[in-house]
């Protein structure tokens, strides 16, 4: 099978003294989507977050289209195509919406208006609040402030953890939808996701993870069809 | 009331503003107050005494020469003092620059001892309108301090480096992210913050006297200016230093004018006592 383009390699890592992911292996393939669940505490941001450059991995290793990038400072990690979407903490909260939108192409102004109207037509409320600045913004819009950031670049990959956290149902359906289109655009996708069920549905393939390891992996039907992990993280039958 | 008193009111904020945005800025990016603020300006004085008086150099000229050199001096204190402490707790810093300050001035002194002096420039008889007297240093002070509030606006809104100051001074996790080098940021905010720490020094002999404790004398009102325009933010800086220039003078209406140097700490005073959360608490997170 071919290389995947975003490879995760038995990594260990954590914050300082001890590690938190122990062996973690994960892959992105051009065109996928891929999910990771998995309980509170898992590990599933700090995996993440280590592929994202800002957890430094201990041992093992990250590569984007063969490159090694594991170790590199996340603003590096991000200047090889990796997109970061942060669960928390992921908007400028002093700067307006357009200035996050502009701190979002930061590596890459070409194509600054067309990416612009693109985030605009996806979330047409970051046009109509441009001036707003985004810490007074409802949860739901800063969440789309933050996805939008990630594509005012074209990335090959794009990290979401937990996209659709804090969204109204209504939303959560937009959301996926969206993702779905920038996949289809040609993005590949890695997203840790809390509603399991609606995030596999659109992914190729799920990992769960559980005590900072990968317990089980595999294509997104086979584990939305699993009874082992139905029970565990779907919230039983569906 | 005297007009007098508004006009050395705004002279005396034109002095505090520039370090208080200076102190601001650095809070934003590295999270801590630098106290070695003091030790700081009193170099960038006896640089441009140096250059001026001892060299010849146009006063301007020693001007410049000073705020780069400032800006090389807090550039390297960064590397060699501060870099290695990042992450450190705030109280620590806080600590450090407290020391940094005492050393740069103990520096200072052996080689100009504790003597006063003063650019050479000639004296001048000051101008008088509906009596009330002005210099044409505390004009230029004045002037040249709205000069650095218009252009450190300009660039905080306008260019791409302060756009990744604000950035970064916001959530320097998130500006790496989006890669932004956020410590070529901070290496820039650095000097640009000496160069008004230098400017301030030479602003500051004019219109006093240059002294080994020229600079630590501002500390504690800089310091208020900035905590009372909410630190961290530059525009609050301005403004704070405008209310903290103007009330050390207007104390003098009601208390002796020895009372003056009071002023900056009780108005810290007050703020811990109505924040208690304390100077550097965030703003409450909105869910
Ligand atoms: N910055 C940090 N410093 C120290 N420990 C941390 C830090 N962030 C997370 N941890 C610890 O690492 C472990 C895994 O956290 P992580 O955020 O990766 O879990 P998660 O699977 O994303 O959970 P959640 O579903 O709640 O987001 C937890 O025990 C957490 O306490
Ligand atoms: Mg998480």
């Amino acid at each position: 099978m071919a290389q995947a383009l975003l490879q995760v390699e038995e990594v260990y890592a954590g914050y300082g003294r001890g590690d938190i992911i122990h062996g973690v292996s994960l892959a992105a393939r051009v065109g996928e989507i891929a999910t990771i669940i998995g309980p509170n505490g898992a590990g599933k941001s700090t995996a993440i977050k280590a592929i994202a450059g800002l957890v430094r991995p201990r041992q093992g290793s990250i590569r984007i289209g063969g490159e090694e990038i594991g170790g590199l400072a996340a603003s590096e990690v991000a200047r090889r195509g990796v997109g970061f979407v942060p669960q928390e903490a992921n908007v400028f909260r002093q700067l307006t919406v357009r200035e996050n939108l502009e701190m979002g192409a930061w590596i890459d102004r070409e194509h600054f208006e067309e990416r612009l109207e693109r985030v605009h037509r996806l979330f047409p409320v970051l046009h109509e609040r441009a001036r707003a600045r985004a810490g007074n913004l409802s949860g739901g819009q800063r969440q789309m402030v933050a996805f939008g950031m990630a594509l005012m670049v074209e990335p090959r990959v794009l990290l979401l953890d937990e996209p659709s956290a804090g969204l109204s149902p209504a939303l959560v359906a937009q959301m996926f939808e969206t993702i779905q289109a920038v996949n289809e655009g040609g993005i590949a996708v890695l997203m840790v996701e809390q509603n399991a069920t609606q995030a596999l549905k659109i992914s190729q393939r799920g990992y769960v993870m559980a005590a900072g390891r990968v317990a089980m992996e595999g294509a997104a039907r086979a584990l939305l069809d699993s009874a082992e992990v139905s029970e565990l993280y779907l919230g039983g039958r569906r | 009331m005297n007009p007098q008193l508004l006009v050395n009111g705004l002279v005396n904020a034109a002095l505090i503003a520039p370090p208080a945005i200076a102190f601001s800025l650095l809070f934003g990016v590295l999270r801590f107050p630098n106290f070695a603020i003091g030790g700081y300006i009193t170099v960038g004085a006896f640089v441009a005494y140096a250059a001026n008086v001892e060299l010849g150099a146009p006063l301007w000229i020693a001007a410049l020469i000073a705020m780069a050199a400032t800006a090389l001096l807090v550039w390297l204190s960064d590397e060699i003092v501060f870099k290695p402490m990042r992450g450190q707790p705030p109280v620590t810093l806080l600590v450090v620059s407290i020391a940094l300050t005492l050393i740069l001035e103990q520096v200072v002194r052996p080689i100009y001892g504790a003597d006063v002096r003063g650019f050479a420039i000639p004296l001048q008889r000051p101008f008088k309108f509906w009596g009330i007297r002005i210099t044409e240093e505390q004009i230029e002070i004045i002037a040249l301090t709205i000069l650095i509030a218009a252009l450190t606006h300009a660039l905080l809104q306008y260019t791409r480096i302060g756009k990744a100051m604000r950035a970064t001074a916001d959530n320097a996790m998130l500006a790496e992210v989006r890669g932004i080098d956020t410590g070529r940021v901070i290496m820039f905010t650095w000097a640009f913050c000496g160069a008004l720490f230098g400017l301030t020094g030479v602003l500051a002999g004019l219109d006093l006297v240059i002294e080994p404790l020229l600079g630590w004398n501002l500390t504690i009102p800089i310091f208020a200016a900035a905590i009372l325009g909410g630190i961290g933010s530059p525009y609050g800086a301005m403004a704070g230093a405008l209310m903290v220039g103007m009330a050390e003078e207007l104390t003098v209406l009601v208390l002796p004018s020895s009372y003056k140097v009071g002023v900056g700490f009780a108005i810290i005073a007050v703020l811990l006592l109505v924040r208690p959360r304390g100077l550097f608490g965030q703003p409450e997170i909105k869910k």
